[in-house]
């Protein structure tokens, strides 16, 4: 059976696509789900440092291209899970090296060889975004709770949805609920309402993620973190299963009803 | 502390979560339909210039709003007639403003 392509994009940069790609395919390959993660990031590659596994690339998207090399061998297997492998972006190049009929030939390729395939776009909505997104069967949004974030992310739908892309979902990214208690963060329903797109999850800011990526370790491997726990879920999801959100205090429940109480007075 | 500010009838500085949905609901608008803000000015002028020709209005008084609480954006342009006609009944007694309570009712009567 055919397996799944999904490209994670935003438009805004550093939003968190490749924390997510690289912790939702580790949480897929746990799971037992043959998986890929794909950088397509030429020239500013990151997934594999992310990853912790930046020194053992030997090739690249741009070998497999440019027909240097076969795409079984570009592949890098994780070893901490036998299931999770990775195909790097070049770092000598930029995204004009590769093209979305090339892109489209290798994510043919991949959907026969994996569960799932993730691609990791860049920022932006130009080549790399192109390349990112022509042979995705599913797209999901990664945005912040910030007026930048959201207003790219509404872009970047768009050009999606115009690409015939139908399923399309978003991830609230670097959540801080003490903000939101406080009126000075968008909240969640907020962000549904503006954008208009499914929610697959929502991550709440946490610092052990800082951490992960010094260790080149991955939260949703290694930890109980509310960030791990909550890109386990997100893969959950992804396979069917009805997980609820993390139960994250954004509203201000008994202090709300106190203020209201004062104000009817 | 701002609790008890509350308490003594102090105003609460405006939290900004609510202005940001607001502007980005604004931004967002004009983006999808390829609008700039600034051609909001351009559109009165030259709407104003084109309705001119046919009807009694005030460039500065053109109102364009862009509407985005339903499923449909929609951009109103609301355009206050002046009006040639002289008024009429209790709006006469007012604008001629000295008139006895006697006539002022009689213009009522008779409307």
């Amino acid at each position: 059976m055919a397996g799944r392509v999904i490209t994670v994009t935003s438009g805004k940069g550093g939003v968190g696509k490749t924390t997510f790609s690289a912790n939702v395919s580790a949480a897929l390959a746990e799971l037992g789900k043959k998986t890929v993660a794909v950088d397509t990031d030429v020239g500013l590659r990151n997934l594999d440092i992310i990853m912790g596994l930046e020194n053992r690339i030997v090739y690249d998207l741009v070998d497999v291209v440019e027909g240097r090399c076969r795409l079984q061998k570009s592949l890098i297997r994780d070893k901490r899970v036998a299931t999770l492998h990775l195909l790097p972006a070049a770092q000598t190049r930029d995204k004009s090296a590769v093209s979305p009929d090339a892109m489209e030939k290798i994510c043919a390729e991949l959907r026969q060889m994996f569960d799932f395939t993730i691609i990791d776009s860049p920022a932006g909505i130009e080549r790399g975004f192109q390349n990112a997104v022509i042979g995705a069967d599913e797209v999901i949004i990664i945005t912040t709770p910030h007026v930048s974030a959201i207003r790219d992310a509404d872009r970047v739908i768009g050009l999606v949805e115009a690409a015939d892309k139908q399923h399309i979902r978003l991830v609230i990214n670097r959540l801080q609920p003490a903000l939101v208690r406080r009126g000075d963060m968008l909240d969640i329903p907020d962000m549904l309402d503006i954008l208009a797109v499914e929610p697959l999850g929502i991550i709440p800011e946490d610092e052990t993620i800082v951490i992960s990526s010094n260790r080149g370790e991955l939260a949703a491997l290694t930890n109980t973190s509310p960030a791990g726990q909550a890109y386990k879920n997100i893969a959950r999801r992804l396979l069917g299963e009805e997980v609820p959100f993390l139960p994250l205090e954004t509203s201000r429940g008994w202090l709300q009803w106190l203020t209201r109480l004062f104000k009817s007075n | 502390m701002k609790f008890l500010l509350k308490l003594f009838g102090q105003a609460l500085p405006e939290t900004s979560a609510p202005r940001a949905k607001e502007r980005l609901k604004l931004a967002l608008t004009y983006d999808r339909n390829g609008l700039e803000q600034g051609m909001v000015e351009q559109l009165r002028g030259e709407l104003s210039r084109v309705m001119a020709k046919h009807l009694a209005i005030k460039a500065e008084e053109i109102q364009i709003d862009i509407d985005h609480s339903a499923e449909l954006d929609k951009l109103i342009a609301s355009v206050p007639l002046r009006s040639a006609r002289r008024p009429r009944g209790a709006a006469a007694v007012s604008s001629a403003g000295a008139k006895t309570t006697a006539g002022a009712k009689k213009a009522a009567k008779r409307r």
